[in-house]
């Protein structure tokens, strides 16, 4: 199946993130869609999106995967196998393993065997989790040669900090894969870079912090995240914390430079609106700065002014441009940087978010803001969906419990830069058959502009 | 063994007999009531309902602030009834459970337990 980002001699992914740039387009999207929190008492589910302009279901969702149980909350998800193994022609990008942040359920998908109709291949159950490794609410997931590492945010009673579980390529339990977790006080994403014997992870929150909705005051109590730590990869163990104050408040996504000689990476501090950058000096010493600051911005019925609330950056595949949403604002930025220390805003799209700038978008109404983003490999492509967390959408986004989410398309420029909304794209969750569900985390078959990481 | 009579406001008066000791998610479940829920500990919010009449003991629940909790709200994973009582279920006896935490911010005695100021009287 051409878009498996399989060549005839190898193992998954590509050679090179040039390589990556030059495969065929991605025809199949992958994303999940909450049922969790809506009153809708049905299983969360995967969905399998045509993405091909040339087919008659273009823009649809062509089938559905249910979860075998409710209340999962499906949030992120990761292939078993990226460019990390291209060289092990015995591994295949065959399956996505879609966590359960609430039940701790790990759904393992094959995506491969028919790519249009995905199939549950085996469960790992919440229960068997917590009792093997007293870890819980597995976030980001991330392969490493053969074997698949995911960020766990809490202990089986949901206490931070968690840490990480270890899977084996046959999907079974090998036990917690850090050393020690350190000083560290919270998990959330995390991003390595072997050539520089380095794993980068930032912080939200306990899960029982974090899962029953945001409290404003829980900020200044220190009960969400506020420090990046720098691990020793191959000794599993945090090696330097970085402490991002008010600059850093909730630092999320985590995004290293695709090349593997860089040592360049970029976090987004959702609270604080910021992103910092970090990367090694001559002395060998890593470094951080702030080079993105996003004002708050006035509204007319609040009392003070809306933060952005970035919940999400991603790297094009070439390190050239770096994308983020504001949540709470409703606007994609496109920065070139190319230098990394001097980000230069070079596209901005606007779609739903608190401020009325872009209420309906190709003929739907769009409640939430830009949320998870996903780019294509050859980076012309940004696909956006606009919820972020069942509670937290309740909170700011009510009516999204009877509009339900949508996924759009972003023309983007990757040359010059620049950005447009494709105005043919539109998948409307709101009309789903079971009723108004959220999207959240997309993939591609082929790989994508999150998941690869190269030796 | 202690049972209890839990009636449900918002699914027409339903009325069902639980045991003293058992959650009451998994003691209504268990008699074909639709329930929402997460986590299964306590910790998530997912299971939330609104307690118009009764008691129940819920002190493993770590989901709730003082503010949802002086709202009615229980966390039924873990909630184990102390009295008859009537509860709104689902996410239709949400109505107070989420709110903007811009515009409405909680006061030092509705936080959660663990960094709430305490008001005067013991509750
Ligand atoms: S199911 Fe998570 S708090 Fe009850």
């Amino acid at each position: 199946m051409a878009g498996n980002g399989m060549s005839e001699c190898c193992g998954p992914g590509y050679a090179s993130p040039a390589d990556a740039m030059k495969a065929p387009r991605e025809k199949l999207l992958y994303s999940i869609a909450i049922y969790t929190g809506t009153g809708i008492q049905k299983p969360d589910y995967l969905v399998t999106i045509d993405a091909d302009p040339d087919s008659p279901a273009y823009s649809q969702v062509i089938s559905r995967l249910e979860m075998p149980g409710i209340g999962d909350e499906l949030h992120h998800m990761g292939w078993n196998a990226c460019s990390s193994c291209h060289g092990d022609a015995d591994m295949e990008r065959k399956y996505l393993i879609v966590p359960g942040v609430r039940s701790t359920n790990l759904h393992i998908v094959d995506c491969a065997t028919d790519p249009r109709n995905p199939r549950l291949h085996k469960v790992i159950e919440g229960s068997k989790i917590k009792a093997k490794t007293n870890l819980s609410a597995p976030h980001t997931v991330h392969c490493l040669g053969s074997d698949i590492i995911i960020s766990m945010l809490g202990d089986a009673q949901g206490n931070a900090p968690g840490g990480y579980l270890h899977l084996n390529k046959d999907f079974e339990i090998v036990g917690r894969w850090e050393n020690s977790m350190g000083d560290i006080k919270f998990g959330y994403d995390f991003w390595y870079q072997p050539r520089h014997n380095v794993m980068v992870s930032s912080e939200w929150a306990a899960p029982n912090t974090f899962m029953p909705g945001f409290d404003l005051e829980e900020v200044g109590h220190l009960k969400y995240g506020r420090e990046l730590h720098f691990w020793d990869f191959e000794k599993k163990e945090p090696k330097q914390t970085f402490y991002l104050g008010e600059d850093g408040l909730i630092p999320l996504e985590v995004r290293f430079h695709h090349d593997p000689a860089s040592s360049h990476g970029f976090v987004g501090a959702a609270l604080s609106a910021n992103i910092i950058h970090w990367w090694k000096d001559e002395g060998g010493e890593w470094q951080w700065e702030k080079i993105v600051d996003v004002e708050n911005e006035p509204h007319p019925e609040w009392p003070i002014p809306v933060p952005g609330v970035i919940s999400v950056i991603l790297l094009s595949m070439d390190d050239q441009f770096l994308y983020l949403c504001n949540w709470l604002h409703g606007d994609i930025r496109q920065y070139d940087i190319s230098d990394p220390h001097n980000a230069k805003l070079t596209g901005q799209v606007w779609m739903g978010g608190l401020l009325g700038r872009a209420p309906e978008v190709n003929g739907v109404k769009v409640t939430g803001g830009p949320q998870m983003i996903q780019l294509s490999l050859d980076g012309k492509r940004l696909y956006v969906t606009t919820s972020l967390f069942s509670t937290w959408d309740n909170q700011f986004y009510p009516e999204i419990r009877t509009n339900g989410g949508c996924m759009l398309m972003v023309n983007c420029d990757s040359d010059k830069g620049g950005m447009q909304i494709d105005p043919d794209f539109v998948v409307d969750f709101g009309k789903e058959p079971n009723g108004p569900s959220r999207c959240h985390e997309t993939r591609y078959p082929g790989g994508d502009c999150t998941s690869d990481i190269w030796l | 063994m202690t049972t209890y009579t839990i009636t449900l406001a918002n699914r027409d008066g339903a009325s069902y007999r639980v045991a003293a000791h058992r959650p009451l998610l998994d003691s209504l479940r268990d008699q074909g009531v639709d329930l929402p829920y997460g986590c299964q500990y306590g910790g998530c919010i997912t299971c939330a309902a609104k307690l118009t009449q009764g008691s129940v003991n819920q002190k493993a629940q770590v989901a709730l602030n003082n503010r949802q909790i002086n709202d009615g709200y229980v966390i039924l994973c873990v909630a184990r009834p102390t009295g008859d009582c009537t509860l709104e279920i689902g996410v239709d006896s949400h109505d107070k459970l989420y709110r903007n935490p811009f515009l409405d911010p909680l006061k030092p005695h509705e936080l959660k337990a663990d960094i709430a100021t305490p008001l005067k009287e013991p509750t």
